[in-house]
């Protein structure tokens, strides 16, 4: 017996018509894909992991190029991710359904090219905008020659004070934090902080200075004491370098001992949990008195704290008359591999990343733009955002390495056991640089 | 007819399935061919996005893979790499003592919640959708709902424990106090195991109860003598159960320090104590690209399953009474 009639066999026939003229039909159109993009355009995606308020700039200038492009349609897309988490991004692109432009951080994109996530940009001429963009940025866009991304935006690392908080515990004269007069000297900012520290039942409730904190990485305080973290002729890391191991043993393990370990990360967990809102940040409720940061703060002051009373100097030195030091960081924009839509992908990767793009994401977020072009122009570092470009030139950054986010967790994990004194920071970094070692080998040359 | 049959039963008495036998009529077969069609998809499904994903996780284990590319044969590399990775032992150890902690406490509390729930008070359904509710809420808000609560200074659990006395505890900051925050999070969704239990507490017979108490046994004992031998079986099924999930505790480490760690510098909790296996697998897959390391991983973890779900059915062999069905 048939398992279904003459009729039954029609009318399976007659849907399966109709559902393959409704799957196949939207070629001949040319309607715009989306609201707000032009009739005849082709749709491209463009993912990002930014949360607002950055996110909301980048919508921005996502409306702003389907205003103009005749040629592609723009869809941002927030997708869970972080620097150097892209869980999402390579379970998509294995599928065929990852994106056409992604946002991702700088200093993995020589690791995610190394890994085979990402598009080589050659052939598409990439190569020629070299000499628009800072040479730092460039050089973290490539591996072995060839670029792999366009750097978006920039930034740089400072030391942000609290003067209300400094004045109400008797610290009158701030001439040492003026930054005509050079860098502050890590034993100043000291005696400053340890004055600003008060308890309350036993516990802190306002701390001075807890270097570790917001951009006190590892990278900021290596940098500032003059260690060098990768050396190219031998390709190692080397992250027990002499002057990193001293930064560490200063910075993390003396420091948080000075003000008593449990004392101090019992303060950070009260004040400065994980997952906290920008707006309850510790520095701008008035529990931290300085703090490193990045330039994108003066943004979120504007927003939530439009009337603190704070100044921003160069992060302090081990001793008087050294240079300041300063890192810089940043994103940048990769056509992911499999992308479906990669000349319209790049068409937009120029807008975001080039002038349009970055004048609008350095206006509306207060980052620095890596567009060489667009660092002279005053008019977008209004206030304190000019100190922060002006340190841009001699800033130092990350090596870009195919295991750099491995080596960053590295990092960390021995930052992590310096601050509470369950290692000495030079075994410590010593068993950071042989796993990291151990993984960058087989890239070995990077040249 | 019979087609299946109980061939056999253990000496100590517990029925056993034995290996089925088909004996197909000829209608038998051509229902068979009817019902294929309809069962394909399972079929296919679980071939495509179960079996094949175990065996090629497998294979890449013993390949250096990006996830991109080609693999590249590096034999038992991956696994010799990962025995000598203090990470991995870090993780391995961290895991194990989440699971030998929540596991346990996580049974008494659902045996607990389930007596409440089988009490004889009118307003029982009322009692039993509260004590569920945290169970359906999703991990996602329970967990930053407990960051809150966990804060040393201004959380909830620190001001009780103050109230009577007792010190400020850095519950997520300590690497002491972190994975038994995990611990404690995890009973908030003991409300699923407790409605098994429950079903359990009701298939009782209740003529026991009765004689139990004819015969002058208290509740206590009534409890210790029926009730807790008599579902020793969900018992077990709750172990192994727990267990199993227990080893691949994910998410609440993810959500704690998978964005943003706050002011702290850690990537998986300080003194990387919330490095959870599974947590650290997704870092080899999705941070470091290295997915021959995390099949490497994925298939240790699924023999320490294995290894700990024999142990506690050979154990259970002495506790488990099925003699009442």
């Amino acid at each position: 017996m048939s398992l279904l009639s003459w009729r039954g066999w029609k009318a399976s026939l007659v849907f399966v018509s109709v559902l393959l003229a409704a799957c196949g039909g939207g070629n001949t159109s040319t309607a715009a894909p989306l609201a707000g993009c032009n009739s005849g355009t082709t749709l491209a995606t463009f993912w990002t992991s930014h949360t607002p308020p950055d996110s909301d700039s980048l919508k921005h200038i996502v409306d702003a190029f389907n205003k103009q492009s005749t040629a592609t349609c723009v869809k941002l897309v927030q997708v869970p991710g972080s620097e150097t988490d892209i869980a999402k991004l390579t379970t998509a692109v294995r599928s065929g359904t990852g994106p056409d432009v992604y946002m991702l951080d700088r200093f993995t994109v020589a690791e995610r090219a190394a890994a085979g996530v990402l598009e080589d940009l050659s052939q598409y001429g990439a190569a020629s905008l070299a000499g628009s963009y800072v040479d730092f940025a460039w050089a973290e866009a490539n591996f072995k020659g060839k670029p792999y991304a366009l750097p978006f935006d920039t930034d740089t690392r400072a030391l942000y004070y609290r003067k209300d908080l400094l004045q109400a515990a008797g610290v009158t004269d701030l001439s040492a934090l003026d930054p005509a007069n050079g860098p502050p000297t890590i034993d100043q900012v000291r005696t400053m902080a340890n004055k600003v520290n008060h308890k309350t039942g036993g516990a802190y409730d306002i701390v001075g200075f807890i270097p570790y904190l917001n951009q006190g990485w590892h990278y900021t305080w290596g940098f500032v004491y003059g260690g060098s973290f990768f050396d190219k002729s031998s390709c190692k890391v080397t992250p027990n370098d002499p002057k990193i191991v001293q930064a560490y043993t200063d910075m993390f393990t003396n420091w948080d001992k000075a003000l008593g370990v449990d004392a101090v990360q019992t303060f950070v967990s009260s004040y400065n949990p994980p997952n906290q809102p920008t707006q309850q940040d510790p520095f701008l409720t008035g529990h931290l008195g300085f703090v490193i940061s990045g330039d994108w703060v003066l943004g979120q002051i504007a927003t939530y704290a439009p009337n603190l009373k704070y100044g921003v100097t160069y992060i302090p030195v081990p001793k008087k008359g050294d240079q300041p030091a300063t890192w810089a960081g940043g994103w940048s924009d990769v056509i992911p591999k499999n992308a479906k839509n990669a000349k319209g992908g790049y068409e937009f990767m120029k807008y975001i990343a080039g002038e349009p793009g970055q004048r609008v994401y350095t206006k509306e977020t207060q980052h620095t733009p890596t567009i060489k072009s667009l660092q002279s122009d005053s008019s977008l570092f209004p206030g304190d955002h000019q100190f922060f470009i002006k340190q841009l030139s001699a800033a130092h950054s990350r090596p870009p390495l195919p295991v750099g986010a491995f080596y960053w967790d590295q990092l960390s994990t021995a930052q992590d056991a310096a601050v509470r004194n369950t290692m000495a920071p030079q075994a410590a970094l010593d068993a950071a640089a042989t796993a990291t070692n151990a993984k960058l080998q087989p890239f070995c040359p990077l040249a | 007819m019979e087609r299946i049959r109980r061939e056999a039963e253990s000496p100590r008495g517990a029925a056993v399935i034995a290996a089925p036998r088909l004996h197909l009529s000829k209608a038998d077969r051509r229902n068979l061919r009817v019902a294929a069609p309809f069962i394909l998809p399972w079929v296919v499904g679980f071939l495509a996005f179960t079996l094949y994903p175990i065996v090629y996780s497998l294979y890449l284990s013993f390949n250096s893979y990006s996830g991109f590319g080609n693999a590249t044969p590096v034999g038992f590399a991956n696994y010799q790499h990962l025995t000598s990775d203090p990470l991995f032992w870090k993780s391995l150890w961290n895991t194990l003592y989440y699971t030998g902690l929540a596991v346990p406490i996580g049974l008494v509390i659902a045996i607990v919640l389930a007596l409440a729930m089988n009490q004889k008070v009118r307003e029982v359904a009322i009692y039993r959708a509260a004590i569920y509710l945290p169970s359906i809420l999703p991990l996602f808000a329970l967990t930053f709902i407990f960051i809150v609560l966990l804060n040393p200074r201004f959380g909830f659990v620190n001001y009780l424990i103050s109230l009577v006395g007792g010190p400020t505890i850095n519950w997520l900051g300590d690497p002491k106090w972190t994975r038994f925050s995990v611990v404690l999070l995890a009973q908030l969704g003991a409300g699923g195991p407790a409605l098994i239990f429950l079903a359990a507490l009701r298939a009782v017979p209740g003529e026991l109860y009765e004689s139990a108490a004819l015969d002058g046994a208290g509740a206590l004992r009534r409890f210790q003598h029926i009730t807790l031998p008599l579902i020793t079986p969900v018992i077990l099924y709750d172990l192994i159960y727990g267990t199993i999930l227990g080893v691949q505790i994910f998410t609440p480490a993810f959500i704690l320090v998978g964005g943003t760690s706050g002011g702290a510098a850690y990537t998986a909790g300080p003194d990387n104590s919330l490095l959870f296996y599974v947590f650290y697998l997704y870092k080899q897959a999705f941070q470091y690209s290295d997915m021959g390391i995390a099949s490497a991983m994925a298939w240790i973890l699924f023999i320490i399953s294995v290894v700990l779900s024999v142990v506690i059915m050979r154990w259970s062999r002495y506790w488990v009474h099925y003699e009442v069905s």
